[in-house]
């Protein structure tokens, strides 16, 4: 190979194509990143969900502030929304609670501001979609290229863990963490999620690396010398990291339902801690005179789950080497007619 | 194979034991089942406790326990199996999961074929018309539904389709500004499945809008929806329509043989419409419906095998849907005519919130009752099917497109299939084969309930179990349900690979 491109360049040295009569036309080649990278960005709903996910986590974040640590040692950094949470305040200038200027989500029936707790939830939620999303992605691709790259005793073995953890259901869990066991807190509850949610991940993986390791590099690479650990990870990773990341982007949009879904219940987040789902499972009954309330966190849930949605969808297409347009069967008739008119001719 | 399947039993009993002890220790060790009594001020509080402790064996220790659980869950003891008594209710588990069953299964059968039926239907129309206005819709549709949390659609349909729908119907008179906005979304969807010129489009979308607005008009001014029906003018129009629809579907106008036959399959339907009414008027019950029902698909089997002599197939399939949905039609038109009694006994409220069925009906119309039952289900049957009905298009789509990209369907291209044989014969059996997996895990699930479903709605199946037995601490309630849960995901794991195989020639058993 090496001795090919270098003859290649030597030969491109000594007749450039000017001189043989083409005009000389300058295309550079494309790294596999700069092809995924452009294929994504022209991706116009992904590009729009990883603008919203950014500027809607930097606000969220922004407008809270940041709150770390039990309540012993708490680190917090005041937000620059003027109220917190917590803060039980007098009516504002709308007598029902409804959005004012003071307040722009409307005020609870205690008092409390709306904004600041629509923020502080969405902080919540959004922590323990990442530490789900990535543990579940972490675990999962890790047991998944175990298992599928040395096969045998070994996939046997994982597979049926992997069996034994789906049948676990998350609802206990998250009853034992959030509910029972005095209330660990969100970060607990989000790394027990975590725990429990890779299995699906790990069938993709494993299934890549099942297909992937009888491939012919593999052999080459095999035959080279390397050794397990490297081919694990410098030939057989690189080449499934689309269906990890595009696994792990999904897997992260289906954490925030599964979280919201349980707090909705009440065996996820608990008070005083608010997330989005425990905003919505408070107001439900109050849909008809304050339905405010009842809106802003679901549409914020939405909007969440549907952006990093469309940038799993981009990441999909951009990583999918197979994905190219369809000829579609008109086409190709049209095509091929105006072939037959020509060859007629 | 029995070795195969012997073996994977196996390990699936060695996985339920695992899950179930593991899901013991949690339940056991998350806290404290005399919390409520101990914190009581009820003089006979140590009596109680020790009656408890020794009812309920506490003074073993959880990891013991769960072994005196499992002989008894298996039957050891007394011969049949036995998941204890359940604290809350006094009554043994197995009881309440016997009632909770068939609740469950009512809330969620409708919805699961629906979304089946519904999204690979639309998966299939998107992916053979990939990179259209429609497919875009149904991708975008699809990636919404995918985003909602479920307890905020309930929430919002219990309003919109339950308590201002209720309101609308006391008095069912559409205003012309409502019509123009209704029937304008509905021209738009229904121009959206049109492929072709702008012209096209243009004309079905004018059209359409025109029939909507006067079909409104009409059912508005003679009261329909408070005293519907279709009559067998109406039955005879729909039937019609639908058989003309599917055949162009399945097997195309140019098959003259399957229109006949479709057509031929609604006329036996009218003629037996005044009959049916007569019998079912005099019995009721399901066992007759189903009769009838088999009655009419075996004569429109037979309808279709006399019509054809070749390619049986397009010809029977065209006759038998006809006869289904003329059949449907038809058991629709007669519930329709026990409306207005049914409406009268609701108090004005006919599309319940709340619960599986209404207490205080007291009826002894079967129309009537089933009626209320219907009613109870449409809002959970709503949400269920919009959640998972994004799941099943997004699946078979991808899946189509992926067949539609190989090589046998170009080879059955190029030798000159028409474009509906290589869709239908072809390229959609063998994509239906990955979902067999997708249904197997939602029909397990399925029984282990909807838990949020169930909450929002106040249905009281197995979800309702699980729920109260984990907010009352209630182990042997827990244990049981979960443990069913268990089971059947376990059993779904192994239906899917056996269907699987049995499916797709290419997958062999290793031995």
């Amino acid at each position: 190979m090496k001795n090919d491109s270098k003859k290649s360049k030597k030969n491109s040295q000594v007749v450039s194509a000017s001189e043989v009569g083409f005009e000389e036309v300058k295309t550079q080649g494309l790294s596999q990143g700069q092809i995924i990278r452009r294929k994504f960005f022209s991706h116009k709903p992904a590009v729009a969900g990883l603008i919203f996910m950014i500027l809607f986590t930097i606000f969220v974040y922004s407008a809270a502030g940041i709150h770390l640590g039990s309540d012993d040692a708490k680190i917090t950094i005041h937000g620059w929304w003027q109220f917190s949470h917590e803060d039980i305040l007098d009516p504002g200038p709308c007598a029902d609670g409804c959005p004012s200027s003071v307040h722009p989500m409307g005020q609870l029936p205690n008092g409390r501001d709306y904004f600041a707790q629509v923020t502080r939830g969405s902080e919540i939620s959004l922590m323990v979609m990442v530490v789900i999303g990535l543990l579940g992605g972490v675990i999962g691709t890790v047991v998944g290229a175990v298992s599928g790259f040395f096969g045998g005793i070994i996939d046997a073995i994982m597979m049926r863990i992997t069996d034994f953890i789906i049948t676990v259901p998350s609802i206990l869990i998250g009853a034992v963490i959030g509910y029972r066991m005095g209330n660990l807190g969100v970060l607990y509850l989000a790394i027990f999620l975590g725990l429990f949610s890779w299995t699906g991940l790990t069938r993709l993986v494993r299934g890549e690396f099942l297909s992937l390791r009888e491939r012919e590099f593999v052999d080459a690479a095999r035959v080279a010398g390397a050794s397990n650990t490297r081919i694990i990870f410098k030939h057989i990773l690189p080449n499934s990291i689309g269906v990890i990341i595009v696994s792990t982007t999904l897997l992260l949009s289906s954490s925030i339902l599964v979280e919201t879904g349980l707090s909705f219940l009440g065996f996820g987040v608990q008070a005083p801690d608010v997330s989005l789902g425990v905003l919505i499972n408070t107001h439900q009954g109050e849909f008809l005179y304050a339905p405010w309330l009842f809106w802003w966190p679901g549409v914020i849930i939405v909007l969440i789950a549907l952006s990093i949605n469309f940038i799993g969808d981009g990441l999909r297409d951009a990583f999918d080497p197979r994905q190219k347009k369809q000829i579609k069967r008109k086409e190709f008739l049209a095509k091929s007619s105006t072939r037959d008119a020509v060859n007629k001719s | 194979m029995l070795a195969y399947i012997g073996r994977r039993i196996s390990i699936a009993l060695l996985i339920l034991f695992g899950s179930t002890y593991l899901t013991y220790q949690l339940a056991a060790y998350s806290g404290d089942p005399l919390a409520g009594i101990r914190e009581s001020q009820d003089p006979k509080k140590e009596q109680i406790m020790a009656e408890l402790t020794k009812f309920y064996q506490l003074d073993v220790p959880p990891p013991a326990r769960y072994f005196l659980w499992l002989q008894k869950a298996l039957g050891f003891a007394t011969g049949t199996p036995d998941f204890g008594t359940s604290a809350i209710m006094r009554l043994p588990v197995i009881d309440q999961i016997a009632e909770a069953i068939p609740v469950t299964i009512r809330l969620v059968t409708a919805a699961t074929i629906l979304a089946i039926v519904l999204g690979i239907t639309f998966g299939v129309l998107s992916a053979i018309r990939q990179y259209s206005r429609l497919d875009y819709s149904l991708t975008f549709l699809s990636f919404l539904l995918y985003s909602l949390p479920i307890f905020w659609v309930a929430v919002m349909l219990k309003e919109y389709m339950a308590i201002q729908f209720n309101l609308f119907l006391v008095d069912p008179k559409i205003t012309l500004v409502a019509n123009g906005i209704t029937s304008g979304l509905l021209a738009v969807v229904l121009a959206g499945f049109v492929s072709g010129t702008r012209r096209r489009v243009l004309i079905t979308l004018v059209s359409s809008f025109a029939i909507f607005m006067s079909l409104f008009y009409v059912l508005s001014l003679t009261n329909w929806f408070r005293t519907p029906g279709l009559g067998i003018w109406g039955v005879a129009f729909l039937g019609l329509a639908t058989s003309v629809g599917l055949t162009h579907v399945f097997a195309g106008l140019h098959n003259r043989k399957a229109l006949y036959a479709g057509i031929a399959a609604v006329a036996v339907g009218v003629a037996v419409y005044q009959p049916f009414g007569t019998i079912v008027n005099e019995t009721g019950n399901f066992g007759i419906l189903m009769l009838m029902g088999a009655l009419m698909l075996s004569v429109s089997y037979f309808v279709g095998y006399f019509f054809s002599k070749i390619d049986k197939g397009p010809i029977i399939r065209s006759s038998m849907l006809s006869a289904f949905f003329v059949a449907l039609f038809t058991v629709a038109d007669r519930a329709m005519q026990a409306w207005p009694e049914y409406y009268r006994l609701s108090d004005g409220k006919p599309v319940q919130v709340d619960g599986s069925y209404n207490i205080a009906m007291k009826s002894n119309d079967f129309w009537v009752n089933n009626l209320d039952i219907a009613t109870h289900l449409i809002l959970p049957t709503t949400a269920l099917t919009l959640i998972s009905f994004a799941g099943y298009l997004r699946y078979s789509r991808a899946s189509v497109l992926e067949v539609l990209g190989m090589d046998y369907i170009r080879t059955a291209r190029a030798k000159g299939v028409p474009e509906r044989e290589v869709i239908l014969r072809h390229a959609l059996r063998n994509s239906m084969i990955p979902l067999t997996t997708l249904i197997a895990f939602d029909i397990a699930g399925i029984v282990g309930g909807a838990i949020i479903t169930e909450r929002v709605f106040s249905w009281k199946g197995m979800g309702s179990l699980a729920n109260d037995a984990i907010v009352s601490q209630d182990l042997n309630l827990l244990m049981g349900t979960f443990s069913i849960t268990a089971f059947l995901a376990v059993m779904a794991t192994l239906a899917a690979d056996l269907i699987y195989t049995a499916l797709d020639p290419r997958i062999r058993i290793r031995k």
